[in-house]
């Protein structure tokens, strides 16, 4: 090999895929070998760089977002679980079609829980946007993208409650609607913790 | 800094986290939280971009626990650096798309270091110089053991592209560190 090793070249042979003929050269060229020892140095320094410390403890946004979900997968797993209760039960006493007043009573408590859950979050968020000093476009654009998806779900709300049936329709976009107002309040809160940093 | 902490992280933690037992996957967050933040910070463009990284893959772990397959904690490593490194990249691709105006380009810097010969830069300054996508390479494939084949998978890139951005990015940290080419 007449030429000098390319950086492409030294690198396959730090990682001991090079060829021979590379292999070959840098034995015997300082240049080539002062090169290959540099690199390796170079990513030693790098290996050596210090580690950050997050400068926030994201564990409870990450807690509760599971348990959020957790909750709603159980909401789910009851409320499936109640009514193919309910519809076995009909089966059993001869009544097709009948809607239970059990599934009903259990969707209307789990409504109520909603809407008071609902109701606290819009008390926090309404004492964090009062805190709120400074917002950046790009978390605009995540609150805006938020209060866009709170209104449509408030606009479906108002359309079931319409009917004055307790839905599971109805349950899952206050569902919804609770998921969202935390998301809203977790980006005001972060936003805030970003300027008081 | 996740080493110093693993110790504490045996296979029953493991096994609990697996369960879906929130305090077993709190040891999880407590023994990597250092290990993820410093690889999406060393990608990412931002400390706060980091952060949200560090959120999206701890959810991501804590969410699909079940499926991870191995036993040691030396697998769970490689797996949690899996998912952050696969957010970290999410994340730059969709910063470059959305602001494409301020981000460095390669080209930019290389001619900017042409007529500043003899610059002699940190390392850890000289990294910050790279382009996102460079700089995820170099960190993912020299210091986290990533293969070309890996990063070209997550990249969604050929093997070639992940070895190219490594050869060039060395050459241009050769050339702000002030190393003269000797060949």
């Amino acid at each position: 090999m007449l030429r000098h090793c390319t950086i492409a070249e030294l690198l396959d042979l730090r990682d001991g895929e090079g060829s021979a003929v590379a292999r070959a050269h840098v034995d015997e060229c300082d240049a080539c070998r002062a090169e290959l020892d540099r690199l390796h140095q170079r990513v030693a320094v790098l290996k050596a760089l210090p580690s950050f410390t997050p400068p926030r403890d994201r564990w409870p946004v990450v807690r509760d977002t599971l348990a959020q979900a957790r909750r709603r997968s159980r909401w789910q797993r009851a409320g499936g679980a109640a009514l193919a209760a309910a519809a076995a039960l009909a089966l059993m006493i001869g009544i097709p079609g009948v809607r239970g007043s059990g599934p009903d009573a259990a969707i209307a408590q789990e409504v109520d829980e909603l809407k008071q859950e609902s109701h606290q979050l819009e008390q926090v968020l309404h004492e964090v946007e009062r805190e709120r000093r400074v917002v950046n476009g790009r978390v605009l654009v995540v609150i805006v993208g938020l209060e866009d998806r709170i209104a449509v779900i408030d606009a479906g709300i108002a359309t079931v409650q319409t009917g004055g049936h307790v839905t599971v329709e109805l349950r899952d976009l206050w569902e919804e609607r609770v998921i969202l107002v935390n998301q809203l309040v977790v980006t005001h809160v972060q936003q805030t913790a970003y300027v008081g940093h | 800094m996740a080493d110093i902490t693993l110790a504490a992280l045996d296979d029953l933690a493991i096994h609990r986290a697996k369960s879906g037992d929130l305090a077993a996957l709190e040891r999880v967050y407590r023994a990597y939280e250092g290990t993820v933040y410093t690889l999406a910070r060393r990608i990412c463009r931002s400390p706060e971009d980091a952060e949200e990284v560090m959120q999206e893959t701890f959810l991501e772990v804590c969410r699909s626990f079940k499926k991870f397959r191995g036993t040691g904690p030396g697998s769970l490593t490689a797996w949690i650096k899996r998912i952050a490194s696969s957010k970290a990249l999410i994340r730059i691709r969709y910063e470059k798309y959305r602001q494409t105006e301020e981000f460095l380009e390669d080209s930019g810097w290389a001619g900017r270091l042409d007529g500043d010969t003899g610059l002699q830069m940190d390392l850890e300054a000289a990294l910050n110089q790279l382009s996102e996508t460079s700089r995820a390479v170099v960190w993912l494939h020299d210091v986290e053991g990533f293969t070309h084949e890996e990063i070209a998978e997550q990249m969604s890139k050929t093997v070639s592209f992940s070895k190219s951005q490594l050869s060039r990015a060395h050459a241009r940290l050769r050339k702000m560190l002030g190393e003269e080419a000797q060949c």
